[in-house]
């Protein structure tokens, strides 16, 4: 964090790109990720004299997904900076992973000259245009004196209410011109005053309701890790005794480990944590959305359920299910609210939640997530997961890609904490995971940070364990290397009778993994038999002065279970190809 | 199908109708008419947007367009003879 006696006086003179970074400063940056280029250069030059630590990626999609995985772990905005053109167009896929996952991000991009913008000039892209649909809000700065201002007021929009990726994009000759700095002393924006404090009648409306309910389940999102409100849920969970379960964006708000945890809803939910959705009479959701992958067919979710919806996006009530009671603040906020006004509603009346508690335990107990050993002695992706849980401290942070090592990175590491699980949930993008744990990593460089990656992702943006060698930061790679795009061919063996077009990418073949860490500075390590992945974890555990790159090579045909396809009933979930769970041995 | 009339006071920054627009274009909101112009403080303009979507939509066209940073504030403009209906859609949550 900045301290106060470093900050530059308002009303010293100096250039526009000089006024960037002392606002940077001013605004407690202390790392940013990016590449220079032509339209951002003149900023460079006063970054070469900042103590703001500049991490100079290998790709700018790599600088906006590090930016996000530091602001992940750490709670505070990432900031990435690129130049026009290209490079502010390869943060596009960043920015829109950000925003779908409402991670609080600051891009600083270069623009051409004012008087070139709209000429169709060299490395002229209209990025505010391009990125208008997926930041939280953007600037196009052309007046050297609007720097601090628009620096101030993207911080202010990104970390705050809903937080969310910010742009700005500052014309080159507006970094040239002199100007006077001038940070601003407080910001207020007319047309944005997140409203964090909850309605008192709301909170009592929603305790009434929960004494009400016989069959409530906390409904956990995202958002709980945005309020760093952990704390406060599990206070209330235990306060009713009711399930919780906590969707992909909300692994570790929760112990895994705690009774009262049913596990992860969704398409690879397990069986307790869908089935209690489905069967329950009140979802007390908590910073959720009702994302299409939690609900399945939207017509078909919880029926019977009543709905609480707590969330700091007024937007998000009733946009995909009708809330019977709404409300709106900061989770953290409404927690601390909601909390006393339930032990007092419930003093009154304790509605007996025995019987369900039963039932749900019993399917938690009866389906519990596992898999079939391969038979044919070759590594079970699901294994090599588990063991990196099991073999490495609990604070371990993860941080996947996307696909089938995603989910069952998710299903298989327990997580007792937040902020040690990080992945690409809403916008699943590919790629993310390298870049990620790479700033996790320098967000939390004494944690062991394991990037869970398949052999696909890898490929997209491996490139920053370049960037990871040269700068210390030794996070730690497991590609769990199917030689697929093993969700697709998932999709294609269940969906499209065997025919597996185009998911074969012979990873096993090339490239050469261990030797591709090896040219980039990282330790390379493979392993291809199941006796070997607990010494091969360990050998990767031991390594803490290089990044590490461990080839588990697995068997193809893994697949994830439980599954609700796309499109279909909660009510439908398998939890083997062609096999339901036995609904008759349950009292559901 | 019934029209809504929303007046809404936007800043008068760049950009802003193209937040507004791309906003019902990527949301699948229809817009039947919009018109912008200045009001007294040359920082502000309004805009006059027709809709024909109810109950839910409609709310969730307000809060969706609250969102946006440049818009200061949304208030559904009711013919004369016409009074408001009563609520059948989210209880109030924006006080």
């Amino acid at each position: 964090m900045s301290k106060g006696q470093d900050i530059t006086k308002n009303g010293t003179p100096m250039n526009g790109a000089t006024s960037l970074v002392k606002s940077l400063e001013a605004a407690g940056v202390d790392v940013m990720f990016g590449i220079p280029g032509g339209a951002i250069l003149p900023a460079y030059d006063p970054i070469f004299d900042s103590k703001i630590r500049h991490i100079l990626v290998r790709h700018e999609q790599g600088a906006g997904h590090a930016a996000t995985g530091y602001a992940q772990v750490s709670g505070r905005a990432g900031v990435c900076i690129a130049t026009s053109g290209p490079g502010a167009t390869n943060l596009v896929t960043p920015l829109a992973d950000a925003a779908m996952d409402s991670v609080p991000l600051v891009a600083i991009t270069g623009q051409v000259p004012s008087a070139a913008i709209g000429t169709d000039a060299f490395q002229e892209a209209d990025i505010r245009g391009i990125t208008m649909p997926f930041t939280k809000h953007n600037y196009l700065v052309t007046d050297p004196a609007e720097i601090p201002r628009a620096i101030a007021e993207a911080f202010h929009i990104a970390t705050t209410g809903r937080p969310g990726p910010v742009l700005v994009d500052i014309a080159k000759d507006a970094l040239q011109k002199e100007t006077v700095f001038n940070w601003p002393e407080s910001i207020s924006l007319k047309g944005y005053q997140p409203k964090l404090q909850p309605n008192a009648q709301s909170i009592s409306d929603a305790a009434a309701l929960i004494t009400q309910s016989h069959r409530p389940v906390f409904y956990v999102g995202g958002g709980i890790m945005k309020a760093n409100a952990s704390k406060e849920l599990r206070e209330i969970a235990e306060l009713l005794g009711a399930p919780v379960v906590t969707t992909l964006m909300a692994l570790g708000s929760f112990p895994h480990s705690h009774p009262l945890h049913m596990g992860m809803p969704g398409m690879h939910g397990s069986v307790a944590a869908v089935t209690t959705l489905q069967k329950s009479d009140l979802l007390i959701t908590l910073g959720a959305r009702f994302d299409d992958r939690v609900t399945g067919k939207l017509s078909t979710f919880a029926v019977n359920a009543k709905v609480i919806h707590c969330d700091v996006d007024p937007a998000e009530i009733g946009k995909n299910r009708f809330a019977d009671v709404a409300v709106v603040g900061d989770l953290k906020h409404t927690l601390i609210a909601l909390i006393p006004a339930l032990k007092a509603a419930l003093a009154k009346n304790r509605p007996d939640l025995s019987t369900w508690l039963r039932q749900v335990n019993n399917l938690k107990s009866t389906y519990p997530l596992g898999y079939d050993k391969p038979t044919d002695g070759s590594v079970s992706p699901q294994y090599v997961i588990e063991r990196i849980g099991k073999l490495s401290a609990p604070d371990s942070i993860y941080v996947a890609g996307v696909g089938q090592h995603q989910m069952w990175a998710a299903q298989f590491v327990p997580y007792e904490l937040p902020r040690t699980w990080l992945n690409s949930g809403g916008l699943g993008t590919m790629g993310y995971s390298v870049p990620a744990a790479m700033g996790a990593k320098v967000a939390a460089p004494d944690t062991t940070v394991w990037s869970i990656d398949g052999d696909g992702c890898f490929q997209m943006t491996n490139q920053e364990l370049v960037t990871c060698a040269l700068n210390n930061i030794p996070i730690k790679v497991a590609i769990i290397n199917n030689e697929s795009l093993g969700m697709v061919r998932q999709w294609q063996t269940l969906f499209y009778e065997g025919r597996y077009s185009n998911t074969n990418l012979e990873s096993k073949r090339v490239p050469d993994f261990p030797k591709l860490a090896d040219a980039m500075g990282c330790v390379g390590l493979s392993c291809d038999r199941p006796e070997d992945v607990d010494k091969t974890i360990e050998k990767a555990l031991s390594i803490n002065n290089q990044p590490v790159v461990v080839d588990f090579r697995v068997h193809r045909d893994a697949m994830v279970w439980p599954m609700v396809a796309a499109g279909t009933s909660n009510d439908d979930i398998m939890i083997a190809r062609e096999m339901a769970p036995d609904w008759d041995s349950q009292e559901l | 199908m019934s029209k809504h009339i929303l007046e809404v006071l936007v800043e008068n920054s760049p950009g802003v109708l193209a937040r507004v627009a791309g906003l019902f274009s990527r949301r699948a909101y229809n817009i039947d008419a919009l018109t912008v112009g200045p009001t007294k403080d040359p920082a502000i303009s309004k805009m006059q947007i027709d809709v024909d979507v109810e109950g839910h939509a409609l709310e969730q066209v307000i809060s969706q367009l609250d969102k946006l940073i440049n818009v200061i504030s949304i208030k559904e403009i009711l013919p004369a003879n016409v009074k408001p209906a009563p609520t059948d859609t989210q209880p109030d949550y924006q006080n």
